[in-house]
């Protein structure tokens, strides 16, 4: 653009008014052509098979469709007032409301704690620790749940055999089963997958810490509480900012892990998320319209949320938009 | 007799598949969910055959796992292009395939030649699940029943009586407490698969209120919420609170089920035709002849017949844009020939000329009396209702055996959504 | 002075102990998935955890090494990763180029929608997806799982890229095409260069999506001979019984070139996820 300006300049001495016209014509000619050469390909591939799914998926969710056959019963929004009238989606709500709400109380700070202490001060081996608390992030999400279903095993998986050990007089838990605990096994199974990606976050970020600021915070007289509280902990704002919004997008979307894990949502749908409620009821269920309804309800979440966050929270850490 | 029926019908079948051959290239896109070696190897040398003997037709093999299958079926059918044959269970889903046009009415080839191909099977109340009125849109090729699987060893060690099982609901009971007094746990269950547990309840309805009881709820003259199903309900419920199942028994799985009664750690498990192939591969040698079965125990006043079967099995349906050489090999893979071969591998055959293979074991012998000669066949619930109403179903008995509903509410639960599936 | 160094050595030996147990953790479960590949399925599912009765067994990793499929499968996997890899970053790339450093009108606009990908799973829109798959003719074809893990992956990578080309000085640019440069050159020949930590970590994010992919092939590959690895795994899984064993062997197995493959880009993920500000 500015090139183009002064190219400009230099020949505006051509007196014809027509050959300055044409001359603006062909630039901007050119310069839609290298944007079209730049952004086509992407967005061309973007729209055929995310937006246009996305937008067809909006579609089906105003009809009365088992998915066979043309889509013919139009019914406005009934799907989503059937929907809001469901125990079961209710619940399911929830279930993903709290496994976001743990995630950010109990993961983040945890993967934090642990950041701390490999990133700060001298430590032989921090390579090693770092590698090592990563590699549950590199599995894939279905080896992931196989595994951690006979982790989890009621009979002697190794987490009931290490209470068995441990505790005198402890009786076996069925950890993927029982309603009342089911939804905190799925959570620390998504802790143990996903705690070393905030980990490495963080970790990147306490590194970027200017160590003169936490030795001048040491010589006023703070203690290692203290600096971390007045002075690291501040500075690292944008990625504490950063991880929340990662970790809050990715409950709502947890599907795979939860399926496997609790076959389905589990009894009574103690352990149901969005994401399952909408694969039992939506597809296995043939109840293809209402099953969009729920995409879109999904979607609606995610979307106001990552708006107003970005907007009132995140909108501080970007300077350069 | 029998071999001068099979041979017959083999000459049927040369006619059949020659007539085809006459035809140009033709592929037939073939889906199947056996991934276990044996029978996968034992599906591709069946379709070598007949492509060998008809050398126009290329079949195209996709073998997945039973989710995978169900879910990728679904996606597929919904876009609207049905693979030429696959697995199916009859019953709810089928119909709704078949309601929707997908699926190709082949009942002109079965009744070909004073329908051969239609009589040559035995379990004929099979057959019919895989029909809607006039029309039929596959046919069976392993059929059974579920029944109670049992281990004489452990009955004899309770004192019990190894060659006569409990027919009734009290002597059922009573070799439960039996059982438990010598410390044995007396039947196998994996509550986290849902449908081993749906089983029972729909056996003690089957019992309880026959087949008015279910027909009336299903034409919707009666209720899921009726008095047999409620009762239903209680008795499965006093059979949990009789500590008739393992510890833990809503977190194991169908795997764990099988497992324990194969490796002698339960003495009962209700369960369909397959379980004695897995229990052999489990543990081998373990149970051996020590394996007995028995009809599911008739109840105090129930209106059912005693010999009113619950069941299911496998079958091929056949998609709308299916050549009719997938018909031909459809014929092909229940032919007599191809039955006996396959009955020596894992199948209970469904064509009865085929039957003789698996009788001499005295299980499979009962198996295959009882489904023949039901008065009433009902096919698994989760099978024959629409998908919405047979997966509530499993999910209702799933709480009920956790303890976490009544028996009432159960019922009425079901009831609730087949006002809604059901017209 | 000796006590401080006292408190120290013992601060540094707790940090020690409360890592090393975290260790322990993050290994454990992928220890039990290979006790579970060296016993029986039986032995297995009668105790989910311990050690071989007898002698360890690794006949399920012979058997499945020896098998045609495995190789064929990791051959198909080698082709799916690499192809979206190569595909998404270069189309992340331009994108993010022009998301950066051209100017047009509608740009904050197109950008905001490319976002949006961010917020939708591909399992939600699954069967719209197939339907579009199908109407292009890219059933039973690599490309049918390619080009949709392209565009998803595609909102991802393009906000990663476009904040390193951000981050690249203005003046940068206007020197380079003060001395000539076309937009092609400097989009070629300078930016790519400099942005080459932050193309590494988002290739390597991609690899592991596209490497881990799962629901796709099944839906999109009918021939067994396309499949990738993941789907593998349905060999052992039966109607009825599973064969946990080798479910557990092919576990392991898979598990095995990820942490190779791992160990060797843990640096590249770290810089592109952080922003290239982690040092060693």
């Amino acid at each position: 653009m500015s090139l183009a300006n002064t190219r400009n300049l230099s020949e505006v001495k051509v007196d014809e008014a027509t050959q300055i016209r044409r001359e603006k014509r062909n630039n901007a000619i050119r310069k839609w052509l290298t944007v079209g050469i730049f952004l086509l390909p992407g967005m061309l591939v973007f729209i055929v098979f995310v937006l246009s799914p996305i937008a067809q998926t909006a579609v089906y969710s105003f009809y009365d469709w088992d998915g066979l056959g043309p889509l013919t019963n139009y019914q406005e929004f009934k799907n989503y007032e059937r929907l809001f009238e469901h125990s079961a989606f209710i619940k399911s709500v929830q279930n993903t409301l709290v496994i976001m709400v743990l995630s950010l109380v109990i993961q983040l700070p945890i993967a934090l704690m642990i950041a701390l202490l490999v990133a700060r001060g001298q430590l032989p081996g921090r390579k090693f620790f770092r590698a090592m608390l990563f590699i549950p992030y590199v599995f894939s999400e279905v080896i992931t749940a196989i595994i951690w279903l006979y982790v989890l095993h009621p009979k002697d998986g190794l987490v009931n055999t290490v209470f068995t050990s441990l505790v005198p007089g402890y009786q076996n838990v069925a950890w993927t089963s029982d309603p009342n605990v089911i939804l905190y096994s799925v959570f620390a199974v998504l802790v143990w997958k996903y705690f070393g990606f905030y980990m490495i976050l963080y970790m990147a970020s306490i590194q970027g810490v200017p160590k003169d600021l936490e030795e001048a915070a040491r010589m006023d007289g703070a203690g290692e509480i203290g600096v971390l509280r007045y002075v690291t902990i501040p500075l690292i704002g944008p990625t504490i900012r950063l991880t929340i919004y990662l970790s809050v997008l990715g409950a709502i979307q947890q599907f795979v892990i939860v399926q496997i894990l609790t076959t389905g949502g589990g009894i009574n749908n103690s352990g149901s998320v969005i994401g399952t409620y909408l694969y039992k009821y939506g597809l296995q269920r043939f109840k293809l319209g209402y099953g969009s309804s729920i995409a879109v309800v999904l979607f609606l979440f995610t979307f106001v949320f990552s708006i107003l966050y970005q907007r009132f929270v995140m909108s501080r850490d970007y300077q350069d938009d | 007799m029998r071999t001068k029926l099979s041979l017959f019908l083999l000459a049927v079948l040369m006619i059949v598949v020659s007539s085809v051959s006459a035809q140009s290239n033709v592929v037939v896109r073939w889906w199947h969910i056996s991934t276990n070696p044996p029978e996968q190897e034992f599906w591709q040398v069946i379709a070598d055959e007949f492509m060998a003997a008809n050398p126009n037709v290329t079949i195209e093999i996709t073998v997945l796992e039973n989710e995978a299958f169900k879910s990728r079926l679904v996606t597929v059918m919904q876009s609207g292009e049905a693979p030429d044959l696959f697995q199916s269970w009859g019953g709810g889903v089928l119909w709704k395939f078949a309601e929707a046009g997908l699926l190709r009415d082949i009942s002109p080839e079965l009744d070909a030649n004073d329908g051969a191909w239609r009589n040559s099977f035995s379990a004929q109340s099979a057959l019919a699940l895989y029909a809607q009125g006039d029309a039929t849109y596959g046919v069976p090729w392993t059929w059974g029943a579920v029944g109670m699987f049992y281990n004489k060893a452990l009955f004899e060690q309770a004192g019990l009586d190894p060659e006569n099982p409990p027919t009734t609901w009290e002597e059922f009971v009573a070799a439960i407490e039996a059982l438990k007094e010598a410390g044995i746990t007396p039947i196998s269950l994996g509550g986290k698969d849902k449908w081993p547990g749906h089983f029972w309840w729909v056996y003690f309805a089957i019992r309880l209120g026959g087949e008015e009881a279910f027909l009336k709820a299903y034409n919707r003259t009666g209720s899921f919420a009726d008095e047999p199903f409620v009762k239903a309900g209680e008795y499965l419920q006093s059979l949990v609170e009789m500590g008739a199942f393992p510890e833990n028994f809503m977190g194991l799985t169908y795997g764990d089920q099988f497992t324990l009664t194969a490796n002698a750690g339960a003495a009962m498990e209700l369960m369909g035709q397959w379980a004695p192939s897995l229990y052999e591969n489990a543990a081998p040698g373990v149970l051996g002849d020590n394996l007995g079965w028995f009809p599911f125990p008739v109840m105090p006043d129930g209106a059912g017949n005693p010999g009113d079967v619950l069941g299911g099995g496998d079958g091929f349906a056949v998609g709308k844009n299916a050549p009719d050489a997938a018909v031909a090999f459809l014929q092909y893979i229940t032919s007599v020939d191809v039955q006996r071969r396959a009955a020596e591998i894992w199948v209970i055959p469904t064509v009865g000329g085929a039957e003789d293979v698996v009788t001499d074991n005295p299980v499979f012998a009962s198996i295959i009396e009882a489904r023949n000669n039901a008065p009433y066949f009902q096919l698994y619930y989760d099978q024959f209702l629409p998908p919405a109403l047979g997966s509530e179903v499993n999910d209702a008995v799933e709480v009920l055996l956790a303890g976490m509903a009544t028996p009432q509410e159960t019922a009425e639960r079901i009831e609730e959504m087949a006002s809604f599936e059901l017209e | 002075m000796l006590r401080i160094t006292l408190v120290r050595s013992s601060l540094l030996i707790l940090r020690y102990v409360i890592l090393g147990f975290l260790c322990i953790i993050v290994i454990s479960p992928v220890m039990t998935a290979f006790l579970g590949s060296v016993r029986t399925t039986n032995e297995f599912l009668s105790r989910p955890f311990g050690f071989p009765e007898g002698a360890w067994n690794f006949e399920f990793y012979l058997d499945i090494l020896r098998s045609n499929s495995f190789w064929r499968f990791m051959g198909n996997s080698l082709i799916i990763t690499s192809f979206t890899m190569v595909l998404n970053v270069v189309l992340a790339c331009m994108l993010a180029f022009a998301f950066s450093r051209l100017r047009f009108r509608g740009r904050t606009f197109a950008f905001n929608v490319l976002s949006f990908g961010l917020l939708f799973p591909l399992t939600v829109a699954i069967l719209p997806i197939f339907i579009q798959i199908r109407q292009f003719g890219l059933i039973d074809s690599y490309w049918g799982v390619i080009l949709p893990l392209v565009a998803f992956g595609l909102p991802q990578s393009t906000i990663i890229l476009r904040s390193f080309f951000i981050a690249i000085p203005n003046e940068l640019e206007d020197a380079a095409y003060v001395d000539g440069c076309t937009t092609f050159g400097f989009f070629r020949y300078i930016l790519l260069p400099m942005a080459r930590p932050a193309i590494t970590a988002v290739a390597v994010i991609q690899i592991i999506g596209a490497w881990n992919e799962y629901f796709l092939p099944i839906l999109v590959l009918n021939k067994d001979v396309y499949w990738p690895l993941p789907l593998g795994i349905m060999q052992f899984q039966g109607q009825f019984g599973t064969d946990w064993s080798r479910v557990m062997a092919y576990v392991t197995l898979l598990i095995i070139p990820a942490i190779i493959f791992y160990v060797f880009a843990e640096k590249y993920i770290v810089t592109g996820l952080t922003g290239g500000e982690l040092k060693g």
